[in-house]
């Protein structure tokens, strides 16, 4: 039915004459549904953590020469890298969605006099930002310009 | 009542209780009741108290959300317990104190560790210097009353405080109501306390270790919203740390 929570939770730094019994937390608190989307979003920071590591292994190889750079890209053809970035891809996607939701109220709602712009037009501009430089980074990555 | 009869549903209630005397540990306790379609969880638990055990504690008072006394977890999610209705619940209503807090008696939590963070966010309008009662009031235009109008709502009832993932976790942790309370009063036109508040907000029990779970705006009862406050104090507390070696301060 219920869990202990942190032992100190809430809990007052002169302790009073009552004997209390320890914080809890229900048995289910993580797998709620909000929570599991929230330990989802959490949880992505692994995928980027190794995308980093990838970006690093990258680098090494394009400092290597030409030959390190065309193992690196047979390795990358392997169906469980192409299986990692597209999971990668899910999980960008995902924080992107989620920041871009909590994005307008996490905002300070003035700056001076004036009023803040409407959510839905703060959202039509973070995606239209997000689509404008992802196809800018389609287009010089896919060798199209300059 | 007897009219009423026909429409009258059993539920169980599994309520958690503790008895700081006798009891080790927190406990539950099953109640079979016949409820009223139109009740809340609220009168279930005063029917419970009424006629089956008196020995039930629970707190409880104005029975209009307004007064934040009577907010339990219910079947594990932290709800006003008379705005919550029982038609919205299966036969089954387990009925257990707000998560996160240490447990006085049965549904009764101890509120001293919230009251001192709350205290310790300074909630009130600090002004430099007062003015003279001939120099008039502290006028406010309603655009610099909308700044902060929301969050001066909340009505401490600590149901995001059981909600928040973060105060499971971390006691130093202001908590959601305490910093929407400091950001309400550093978004009043007519305070000057800001700064103090910030050092709190980046101190021990630091604005930084929310992570924005938002699950303290999902139970709020009243729309306040103290996830937008906790991030908006995040943005603040920066810019004004920024500021501290750009502007030197008055102390």
């Amino acid at each position: 039915m219920a869990r202990p929570s942190h032992p100190q939770a809430m809990t007052p730094h002169r302790p009073g004459s009552t004997r209390t019994a320890a914080p809890q937390v229900p048995d289910d608190f993580w797998t709620r549904r909000r929570m599991l989307t929230y330990l989802l979003f959490d949880a992505t920071g692994l995928p980027y953590m190794l995308v980093g590591l990838l970006a690093l292994r990258v680098a090494f190889a394009l400092g290597r020469g030409p030959e390190a750079w065309a193992r690196l890209m047979q390795d990358f053809s392997h169906p469980l890298y192409v299986a990692f970035h597209v999971l990668a891809l899910i999980a960008a996607v995902f924080v992107g969605v989620r920041f871009f939701r909590l994005f307008p109220k996490a905002q300070p709602p003035r700056i001076g006099p004036a009023k803040p712009p409407p959510g839905l037009l703060i959202h039509a501009g973070l995606y239209a930002a997000w689509l404008g430089l992802t196809l800018v980074l389609l287009i010089v990555l896919g060798g199209l310009w300059p | 009542m007897a009219a009423d009869s026909g429409e009258m549903r059993k539920r169980t209630f599994v309520v958690t209780r503790f008895d700081p005397d006798k009891d080790e540990a927190p406990r539950t306790v099953t109640y079979d009741v016949a409820c009223r379609p139109d009740w809340k969880v609220l009168d279930a638990l005063n029917h419970i108290k009424d006629e089956i055990d008196p020995t039930l504690s629970h707190r409880w008072s104005c029975r209009m959300a307004v007064c934040g006394s009577c907010g339990m977890n219910v079947n594990g999610e932290p709800k006003l317990t008379c705005k919550t209705a029982l038609s919205d619940y299966g036969d089954v209503v387990e009925v257990a104190p707000l998560a996160n807090f240490p447990i006085v008696r049965d549904l009764v939590i101890e509120m001293d560790g919230f009251m001192e963070k709350f205290q310790s966010v300074k909630p009130w309008v600090i002004v430099a210097k007062e003015k003279a009662a001939e120099q008039g009031t502290y006028s406010q235009t309603p655009e610099e009353l909308a700044a902060y109008k929301q969050f001066s709502m909340c009505i401490n009832c600590m149901l995001c405080y059981a909600a928040c993932p973060v105060v499971a976790k971390e006691p130093h942790f202001l908590g959601p109501a305490a910093i929407a309370l400091g950001h309400r009063y550093n978004m009043d036109s007519r305070d000057e306390g800001a700064a103090e508040r910030n050092e709190v907000f980046r101190g021990e029990g630091s604005v930084f270790h929310c992570s924005y779970a938002n699950e303290c705006s999902e139970v709020c009862p009243k729309g306040v919203d103290p996830a937008a406050a906790v991030n908006q104090a995040k943005l603040l507390a920066v810019v004004d740390w920024a500021g501290s070696f750009v502007v030197e301060r008055k102390r």
